[in-house]
This record gives C-alpha cells, structure tokens and sequence, in this order.
C-alpha cells in the first residue's frame, strides 16, 4: 500500500472549517471612554509580560549558567513555555517550587534545598537566582541566604567547588516592571556581583545587546569582527538559543556557547560598555561606568543606516580601529535596496508596535525609508521615549502625510482600537501578537521584536547592522507588494 | 522492588519513590500528587495555571479576569490550543480574527501600589469596566495568583458587588500560583469553587436551571474535554449519531449558561479523570446523575466510549451502526499507518491521564510503550497505567529534565510524545517529538483524530531529517539515500 491510495488525513486540518458564530447581533464600537489606557483601571492585551522572564532570557545568554526562580512553579513553567515557543529550543531553567508551606513560612527552606539539589546534579557554572512576585511579597532576603546556601553545599561538597560556582540575585517583582526591566536588571546585577574590579585594562569592549534574536547577536559579531574588535557580549543567546542537531547529545543538556564567566569578570577592564537597547541593558552599562570608570555608550538601537553608521562610528573613536572597506560596501548596498525600493515605501503608512527600543529602532528605520510612522507604541513605557521620537521624526516631519500618534505604555487594544479608526493604514511592524489586528484590518504584519513564535525562523534573521537592515526592508517592501500589487504591476519593479 | 533511583538522582535519594519499571506481577503506585524537590527542572505548572489555563480557559463566552501583575495573564493568552467558535465583531462585517476567549487578555496589571494598599478596589472598576467594554460576555471569572491571593484581596466580595451591579454571573477561581503542588491543584480548585458557586447561583436564580422545554431523555454533559485542536468536531456528531444530545461540555467551546445548565443533565461522561471527575463526583452526589468513565482516544476506546453512553440509553444499535460506519472510514488509512509503525517504541510523557489514555491507542498501531511519566498524575492515574501495561516499562512521576534525558538516552525510543518544552530537548537527542499537549496537527480524539495522530507520528518516524542527524558523512558513499 502506498500513500497515495489512502486518505491521509482523518480530519484534513486545512479543510476544518469551523463556523464563526457572532457574539452579540452586530458590530458596535467599543465604550470611547474606556479605550484610551489612560481612562480605566483594566489592561487589555499587554505587549508586555513579567519581570522574571526577562532575568531568565540574559541568564540563559551565559555559558553553563541556569536560571534559579525564586517562586512559584508557574512562574518558572510558563516562561520555559514562552522560551521554546519562540526559539523551538530547549531551555533549562530550575524553580525553587513554591507551594502552601512557602507562602506561609518563606522561601528559605525552598531556596537552600533548591540551591544544592540544582548544584549536585547539573554543576552549572552560573546560577542566576531570579526572585518573583511571591517572594518578594514574603520578604525573603536573598543575601542572606544566599550566603547560608554557600556555606551549606560547600560543606557536601567541598569549599574549592563551590567557590567555582558564582551565583548573582536579580531581584524581579513582577508588579515593579516588565521583561524589558527585568533584563536590565540581569545586566546591572551580573557586573555588579561578576565585574568587580579595573586591574588591567584591555582593548576589549563590552556588548549588552537587550533583547535581540541569536540573529541580530551574530550580526554584531560580524561589525565587530571585521573591525577587528574584541568584544565580550553579554548575554549572549545566539548559540544557547540557536544550537544544532548533532547527537549524541551529553546529558545534562547544556546548549553550547553563551558568555562566560571569566568574560564578564574582565569587564570592567574594557575601553567601554555598549548598551544597544536602552531600557535593556543601560543600568548594567551605567554601573560599570560609575563603579569602575568603564564608559557607557547607551543606543542607539542599530537598525537602519544612521544607527548602525553611529555604532560603527562610536566603536571607531573609542578603540581607534578605522570603519573598513567591507562594511563600507555593505553600507553601499543596503543604501542601494533603499534607491532600488523607494517608490514602494515612500508615503505608506506603517504603525509600529513592541519593546520600546525595537519601536525606536524600526521607526527610526522606516523613516530612513520615506515611510509614515503613524502611530508608535513601546509596551513596557520608558521616561525617554516621547523624546527619543522626537528626535527622530524631526529630520522627517516634512516627509510625513500624517502627524504620527506616540503611545508610551498603555496596551495593545487600545493600539488596535487606534489604528481602527484610521482611514488608511499600509503595514504594522510589531511582534506576533499583531496577527489579530493585521488580519482584521487587512494590512500585512512585519514580524519583529520580542515574542515572535508563530512563525519560523525570526529569531535568526537580524535586523541590525547594515545587512539586517536589507533584510528587514525587504520583508516590508515584499509584504506591501505581496498585499496590496496586482500581479500584473510587479513585472517590472 | 520496582521502585528505583536514576542515576542522575544519586544524591537526592527521595526521587527514588517515584519511579518504578512496571512489574504486572507486582504491580506498584509511586509517591505521587506531593510536593516537588525545589531546585527542579520541573514541567509542572502552578494551580493558577491548572484553574485558569486549563479549565477556565476554553469557555466561550466569558471574560477571564486575572487578578495580577500582567505576566500571568500574559502566559494564558491564547496559549493551549483550547479553541472555539464564538467571535467578537473586530469592524463593522467583520469578526474577530480568533475565537473570543483567545483574543482578549484581560488582567488587573498589579502595581507595587496595589501591593501595599490592596487590589480589590482595582479588581473592582477593572470588573465593571470590562463588562463595559464588551457588553457581548454572558459571565465572568476572577483568578487570584500569587500576588493577590498572598495579599488577601476579599475578591469573593468584589464578585458580589459586581454580579449585583451588571446583573451577569460573576464566578471566582481562587487558586493562587504557590497554593498546590502543581496545577492538577488548580484543577481540583476549580471544580469545588465553581461546583458550589453554580449551586449557590441556581439557588438565587432558578431561571438559570436547564427548563423543562429544552430537556430531552438523552440529555449529557462531557466533562473533562477542552475542545484541543477541535477535538469536539471529532467527537460531537458520533454522540449526536447515537441519539445523545451533549447538553454541556466541561469546558471546551462551551457557553457560561450551558455550565450552569449542566447539573441537569441525565448522565455524565468524563473524559479526563483527572482535571474534572471531581464535579462528575460531586454532580453524583448531589443530583444523583451518574457518570461513567471513558476515552475518547483510539479507535477501541472511543467504540466503547460510544457503546457505553448508549448502553446506558438503549440506544445500543445506533451505536453499532456509527462505530460500523466510522471504523470503515479509517480502516484503510490505519491499516497504512500501521504498517509502517509496527514494532516502534514509544515513550510518553504528558500531563498524567493521557499516559493510560494512549497505551491502548498505541497498541491499536502495534506500536509498544516503553516509557511513560506524567506531570500531575495521582495514585489512581497509576493505576489505571498499571493495569494497561503488559510488559516491564519504566514509569516516572513527575520527573525533573536530567531524568527526561536519562530515560531517552537509555532506552532510545523512537518517537518521544511530550509537550512543548521537552519536545526540542528530545529532537536534540535526536529522537522524533509530537505535541502531545496541543498537538501537531490535531484533532487527534475519536475515529477521525486517530487517523491524524497516526499521521503526526509517522510524520515523526519518518522526516527525512533524521537520515542527517549524524554529521557530514566522510564520503558520498556513506551518504543516506535520496527518497
């Protein structure tokens, strides 16, 4: 019997029509008063998600290091969860496993177990211990027993051992910030606890990246490499989270690659810290500076031409080195895809939506294109965002065809409520949770950003740097022609 | 003794009560249901997870309010793949793009504020502006967490206001993240609160009670199914085939007035025994309606599933007729599957009933278990694995993911039937995944789900991907050949 003679599907899962039925008589249009954010208690759809997952995300960018969350199962499930969605990768994080006992008495007993039972099986190098809503609620103090947890397992398994693990706090509560701030504490508490001293200072310089794709992280690689820098990128997820197939597999999993420990102990040696994204990543960039005199180049996030020319520009004046030929010529070409595509991107009508520093980074691109930015919304709010767009816009207001609409926090149903009400809009740019909105508004969705798990293959494919920027100008003038061109006007482009 | 310790467990001697390799001669129930060793590599959830994730989750028409910072609402946004068919209007013509109950998340976002001086009035106003902005919903349930269950928030009270001002039933699943020890905790949770509170509702509005108009003598309520991938567009029309109307479904694609509906019903057939047998229990006890106890996954079991309901109606040569019919349909495509899954060795691990629920469905491929583990599962869960077991297979309680991986790499299945998060740890070890959770490529329940679960496993086995696991091959001759 072969394939052909059967019928192969039992219920064939493209031809599964399921009927929509309405949930009330017809459309009305939602209270008025209620959708902007700022006129109710609720929150709709929020293009931001928890503290933890954010510490989590930057531990995992280190070599042999596991996140330790300091709370409940869920806390440490869901985010593992949201990890493989979007990578399609294993990721190894350990929960400290509250349950009824832990509300009640703490989570010492939970972390000092929890500590050793994660050290005598898996011998991680690094453990960053993430703290969560419950704990902090309960007030544990981690110093402490962090402390007592060290001296306990040193004594099971000797002191020379334990002085080979470091472990760092990064203090998350949820109801104090997003994943966005959860990154940026990562940074701060890992060169706080990691980078203690400038004894002998180097030539290197320093990377936070924020939360870029393993993608966008080799694409910095790659400037960095044929500007003959040496760099030390902390935390770096473009081989943990980008590992390949190649069995047999040691047990325990350990992805290869990720930061190592003695990188981030010579950081503060480095020429200087660049902090890519802004709210991801700058505090750990202003602590070394202020620690240890390591000067921080906060942003600009590098996507498009005038960005990625400032990094280039910026890792030139501080190591000396000259901006070669290679990158030259690929700034060439990706100024060349601009010329070749213009007449398919001028006057459109993009809104933007994600991690504030992705929005600023694409909006900053896409007017770099002729494009109209007509409404811009960072999920996690941030005090420079108004003023970064700002900045932004004002080499190309007299470009735009309308004003652009800048939220600052607020939430995606009051975004999609928006741009609702917009009579023409050409392209949203923003990260998978835009799907409903593109499809019901009929306008193709770019997918950038942070989370991005209904698709293949995001995660790999950079936008930074000048050949990311190609990239994503190609996946925005392919989208609009894809959308909105007969076939028979894409002849001759 | 059955009972053994992993090699990964040497020193945390206490996981050697949870696994065991299944003797049929000495058959044993591993420590199981109880706390998990913090430090873990857990695939356990919290019971928030369980009320909300699970069970809440895949009703229709009702707004879910998760009373927290946003991150837990976050990750119950249109995650499991409880779909439905219910939509919003998105634009005038036009309906939402998903189902209502994955297209809004809808969350108090807690502040430190909130923390200090308290959530309730927050869940308030949040409570009553929802129902104003979506007029469409017929209910609402409040789902503390952590955050707000530690600090006490009287959300029962808010309820009561609320229910009092919109006129609309307002439910309450307080099951905080912290509070079980994984999310059959949450599971449970749900069923008690919202048994009791259905109860307490129909006592204050007997209107709300099934009426005597729409009952029929075949009258069921499906408990323990959340319509996954459309698993009901599988099931429902053999139910409606015999004769049986399915009065209510526990919980997927249903309506809030259907639930409330549902202690009216003449019997209950309870598909998982362990997220929801407990209402089935508590309906008995307190309706006296029986329930009886089936799965719908496999071809045998979904036959007797069909044979059961009608035998308990007379409606048994209907039923007959719809197995004849079905079986006939798949024959075909089965007996294709199963030739070429004959002989492979599977290993299991989901959440806890779908171990048992499978070992048949496995067999019906002649496909053989040669592990299994479960997440949640409880002591009857064992034994129900137990007593479906013919041969010595290892079985792992709640394992953490070292364990996992000790277990692939000795026993090297074929096919590895997981979740979401150990199902790349699996393809790294090179051993072909399927969602078992969600699903690959569902509906995978009743006659025609077989056939595409059949098809997911032999899509697993047989990707021409894994003929390139082992690296570059020295020369063109050692190379695999081309299909």
């Amino acid at each position: 019997m072969r394939l052909n003679e059967i019928p192969i599907d039992g219920v064939p899962y493209d031809r599964l029509k399921v009927e929509k039925i309405p949930a009330s008589p017809a459309y009305a249009p939602r209270d008025p008063e209620l959708v902007p954010a700022a006129g109710r208690t609720l929150v709709i759809n929020p293009d931001r998600i928890c503290m933890p997952i954010g510490a989590m995300w930057a531990v995992l960018g280190v070599h042999r290091a596991i996140p330790f969350v300091q709370g409940a199962q869920g806390c440490t499930t869901y985010a593992r969860y949201t990890f493989s969605r979007i990578f399609k990768e294993p990721a190894t994080i350990a929960t400290a496993s509250f349950h009824e006992d832990a509300a009640v008495f703490g989570g010492r007993r939970n972390l000092l177990e929890g500590l050793r039972n994660l050290v005598v099986r898996y011998w991680p190098e690094v453990i960053g211990i993430a703290t969560t809503c419950s704990s902090e609620i309960m007030g544990d103090d981690l110093v402490s027993f962090v402390k007592e947890a060290r001296i306990k397992i040193g004594g099971e398994i000797g002191a020379e051992k334990m002085d080979r693990i470091a472990m760092v706090i990064i203090n998350t509560p949820s109801f104090a910030g997003s994943h966005v701030d959860g990154y940026d504490r990562a940074a701060k508490a890992f060169v706080d606890t990691l980078a203690t001293g400038r004894d002998t200072p180097d030539r290197r310089v320093n990377i936070i990246p924020g939360l870029l794709y393993p993608g966008d992280i080799r694409e910095i690689r790659h400037l960095l490499e044929e500007m003959e820098i040496e760099a030390t990128v902390l935390f770096d997820i473009s081989d943990t989270l980008d590992a390949p197939l190649a069995p047999p597999q040691e047990i325990p999993y350990y992805p290869p690659g990720g930061t190592t420990l003695q990188e981030i102990r010579g950081m503060g040696n480095a020429l200087a810290t660049f902090a890519l994204q802004p709210a991801a990543g700058a505090g750990g960039a202003r602590s070394l500076e202020r620690r240890l005199g390591v000067p921080a180049v906060v942003g600009l996030t590098p996507v498009g031409v005038d960005a990625t020319d400032a990094l280039l520009q910026n890792l030139s004046r501080i190591t000396g080195r000259e901006i070669p030929a290679s990158l030259k010529i690929e700034r060439g070409r990706l100024i060349d895809a601009l010329a070749d595509t213009f007449h398919h991107t001028m006057m459109k009508r993009v809104a933007i939506f994600g991690d504030p520093d992705t929005v600023t980074g694409v909006a900053r691109f896409v007017c770099e294109l002729g494009m109209t930015p007509v409404a811009v919304a960072p999920g996690t709010p941030t005090k420079t965002f108004e003023q970064e767009m700002d900045g932004i816009f004002a080499g190309y207001r007299e470009l735009f065809l309308d004003t652009p609409k800048v939220f600052n926090g607020g939430d995606l149903f009051e975004f999609e409520e928006y741009l609702k009400t917009l009579p023409r809009l050409d392209l949203i740019i923003g990260n998978s949770k835009g799907i409903d909105i593109s499809r019901e508004l009929e306008v193709p969705l770019v997918r950038v950003g942070f989370p991005i798990y209904d698709r293949f293959g995001y995660q790999k494919r950079p936008i930074v740097g000048y050949r990311g920027a190609e990239l994503l100008l190609y996946e925005i003038v392919n989208s609009i022609l894809d959308f909105r061109y007969p076939d028979d006007r894409t002849q001759q482009l | 003794m059955p009972l053994i310790n992993m090699k990964c467990d040497e020193l945390i001697p206490e996981r050697g009560k949870h696994i065991y390799v299944h003797d049929p001669e000495n058959p044993v129930v591993p420590a199981c249901n109880i706390k998990t060793i913090p430090g873990d590599m857990t695939e356990r959830g919290c019971a928030f997870a369980g009320a909300r994730g699970v069970i809440g989750g895949p009703i229709k028409d009702i707004i879910c309010m998760v009373h927290a910072p946003v991150g837990c609402a976050w990750y119950t946004w249109g995650t499991r793949r409880n779909l439905s068919d219910l939509h919003a209007w998105a634009l005038p013509g036009r309906l939402s793009n998903v189902a209502f109950n994955r297209r809004y998340c809808v969350v108090t976002d807690m502040q430190e504020r909130d923390v200090v001086f308290g959530g309730a009035k927050k869940l308030q106003a949040s409570c009553l502006e929802a129902f104003r902005l979506f007029p469409e919903v017929r209910g609402m349930i409040i789902f503390t967490t952590c955050t707000t269950g530690l600090i006490g928030d009287d959300v029962k009270a808010v309820a009561r206001q609320v229910e009092k001002e919109v006129g609309k039933p307002v439910f309450t699943s307080e099951s905080p993240g912290c509070s079980g020890v994984s999310q059959s905790k949450g599971h449970h949770d749900f069923n008690i609160q919202f048994y009791q509170q259905v109860n307490a509702l129909r006592a204050r509005r007997p209107e709300l009670k099934m009426q005597d108009e729409e009952k029929t003598p075949y009258d069921i309520c499906l408990i323990g199914e959340y319509n996954m991938d459309w698993d009901l567009a599988a099931i429902r029309p053999l139910f409606e085939r015999i004769g049986v109307r399915i009065a209510a479904v526990f919980s997927g694609n249903e309506r809030i007035e259907n639930l409330i509906k549902m202690l009216d019903v003449k019997l209950n057939v309870v598909h998982c025994q362990r997220s929801a047998e407990y209402i089935a229990k508590m309906i008995q006890d307190g309706f006296e309606t029986p329930f009886i106890r089936v799965s719908l996954y496999g071809i045998g079991q979904t036959c007797d599933a069909l044979r059961q309901t009608a035998a308990f109606f007379g409606l048994q040569e209907r039923a007959e007729q719809v197995i004849a019919e079905e079986t006939a349909r798949v024959e075909k495509a089965l007996a294709f599957y199963r030739s070429r899954l004959a002989g492979k060795r599977i290993a299991v691990y989901v959440g806890g009933p779908r171990v048992w629920h499978w070992i048949r469905l496995l067999e019906e491929l002649d496909m053989e278990v040669v592990a299994g583990a479960c997440t949640f599962a409880h002591e009857d869960d064992y034994q129900k694995i137990n007593d479906k077991l013919k041969g010595q297979v290892l079985i792992i309680d709640s394992p953490n993911e070292f364990e996992i991986e000790e277990m692939l790499d000795t026993l090297k299945p074929d096919l590895f039937l997981t979740g979401m998060k150990e199902k790349y740890l699996g393809r790294k070890m090179g051993i072909p995944t399927v969602n078992s959770h969600s699903y690959e490529k569902g509906p995978y329940e009743g006659f025609a789900g077989m056939v595409n679960f059949a098809r997911d496993i032999y899509q697993g086995i047989y990707a021409p991907a894994w003929r390139f696991q082992h690296g570059l091959p020295a020369s063109r001759e050692e190379a695999p050949p081309c299909a």
